[in-house]
């Protein structure tokens, strides 16, 4: 039976707990066997997602809270991340992987269901791909082809500090505080054991995937790459990212189908809060008290 | 503004060349300039598109290299070339609404311009209509057996 090589990379620095499964996802490409690795950073900073603006992170408070930023290559938005997370990534080559996004995703993210289950999680894999207990999201994801591989990421998350997740977005106050309450309802911790779900994992990912798992290290390749990925991720280009349009409106997703979005136009501020496609919660802040007006731009410029 | 036809429950431009492996279409828009979007399939496969960043204008790329990239799902990947050549212009409009890409993807969703470098890559594309409609048939009926596609 082929290899599912398994790398325990334990707790890392913050640079290192993004650029070791970036070479991983090199070395896959450059013909490693698939390959399940996990990490832990040791210390909180913040995650910006490939496509996104950086300053949607507040750049002032990270840097007050001493919280390093790193562009990463996969999707997704500003996250916060921290020691008490145990990232778990699965690589594959892209030939290995269906074509369909929402199915690769599917294939991939079910054997990380079975761990959290397997580790006493009642986890499922929701109709948004989202990893949920409930109605809450308990597992942040994101997907990247690099190269000739596909990398599918995700974290345990033992403890999740919502304020300090909210914090680093860069968000006027009032939205700030709804994103607070949106995370508190829809993002929750599962504290269980790491190892356990470590151990799962491997388990449940050779069994989906028909790989024996093996563990293994980084290969002279690898760690070439971990270096270069280690300066790429410090410069100050590829952390500022490509130039990205600005847009009419912005957005905080905090899972799958919940989010919060706002404009703001002429002094006023409109924000609405939006739970599986149903606007729950809207607020119109205006100085002239011109409800009507504000209204109508809030209208244009949040549904068009 | 050219004609779709529907092959197998999707849209199609009879008109114009198909790359089938990034499932990208190409129109000539002059002489060794060509216009590249995604074809139905490639939309239906990447599902709801986030995000699309391309290279800057003025860029040469080969074939296989990527003239950008497209987020769905939180799932990234390359927009792969099917022609060697130079960017000369991208779609502005689908880089702020990438929704217009899945809404008219033979038109206003179009991706990239490029100055072709080698203008005979374009004989290595599917094109002639009949061989498209064969062609785009053979794909569907492929990605539903390998339940790509939903029957």
């Amino acid at each position: 039976m082929p290899e599912l090589r398994v790398v325990d990379c334990g707790r890392v620095s913050a640079l290192r707990s993004q650029t070791l499964w970036h070479a991983l996802a090199y070395g896959v490409s450059a013909g490693a066997p698939p390959t399940l690795s996990f990490m832990r950073p040791s210390r909180p900073y913040v995650g910006v997602g490939y496509h996104r603006r950086l300053d949607e992170a507040d750049l002032d408070v990270c840097r007050e809270s001493g919280l390093p930023v790193f562009r990463r290559m996969v999707g997704g938005g500003v996250v916060y991340l921290d020691e008490h997370q145990q990232f778990f990534q699965i690589i594959l080559p892209v030939g290995a992987v269906p074509r369909s996004r929402e199915q690769a995703l599917r294939r991939l993210l079910s054997p990380a269901v079975e761990a959290f289950r397997a580790a006493g999680v009642p986890a499922e894999l929701d109709d948004d791909l989202e990893i949920v207990v409930g109605d809450a999201k308990i597992c942040g994801h994101g997907a990247a082809q690099i190269e000739d591989a596909v990398v599918v990421v995700g974290n345990l998350i033992e403890r999740f500090d919502h304020v300090a997740a909210a914090r680093v977005l860069a968000v006027p106050d009032e939205v700030r505080a709804e994103v607070v309450r949106l995370m508190e309802r829809f993002v929750a911790a599962t504290p269980v054991d790491a190892a356990a779900f470590r151990s799962a994992a491997a388990d449940a990912y050779g069994e989906a995937l028909g790989l024996r798992p093996a563990f293994g290290g980084l290969s002279p390749y690898e760690r070439d790459r971990l270096l270069a990925l280690d300066d790429r991720f410090r410069s100050p280009a590829w952390l500022r990212g490509s130039p990205r349009p600005d847009p009419q409106s912005r957005q905080v997703k905090v899972r799958a189908g919940v989010y919060v979005v706002w404009t703001e136009l002429e002094g006023r501020r409109a924000m609405a809060t939006v739970v599986r496609g149903k606007v729950e919660r809207a607020e119109v802040s205006d100085p002239d008290l011109d409800g009507a007006l504000t209204a109508a731009l809030a209208q244009a410029r949040l549904v068009g | 503004m050219s004609e779709i036809a529907v092959v197998a429950g999707f849209g199609v431009a009879l008109d114009r060349a198909y790359d089938p492996v990034g499932h990208f279409w190409v129109s000539m828009v002059g002489p060794d300039r060509a216009r590249v979007g995604l074809d139905a399939l490639g939309v239906e496969t990447s599902g709801t598109i986030a995000q699309l960043a391309f290279l800057p204008v003025g860029e040469h790329l080969k074939r296989g290299e990527a003239f950008g990239s497209l987020e769905a799902a939180k799932f990234v990947g390359p927009l792969v070339s099917p022609l060697s050549g130079t960017v000369v212009a991208t779609n502005d409009a689908v880089v702020a609404d990438p929704a217009v890409v899945e809404r008219d993807p033979y038109g206003a969703g179009w991706l990239v311009e490029l100055d072709l470098a080698d203008a005979a890559e374009v004989r290595d594309l599917i094109s002639g209509a009949d061989v498209v409609r064969v062609w785009f048939e053979a794909e569907v009926e492929n990605y539903r057996m390998k339940g790509v596609l939903a029957e």
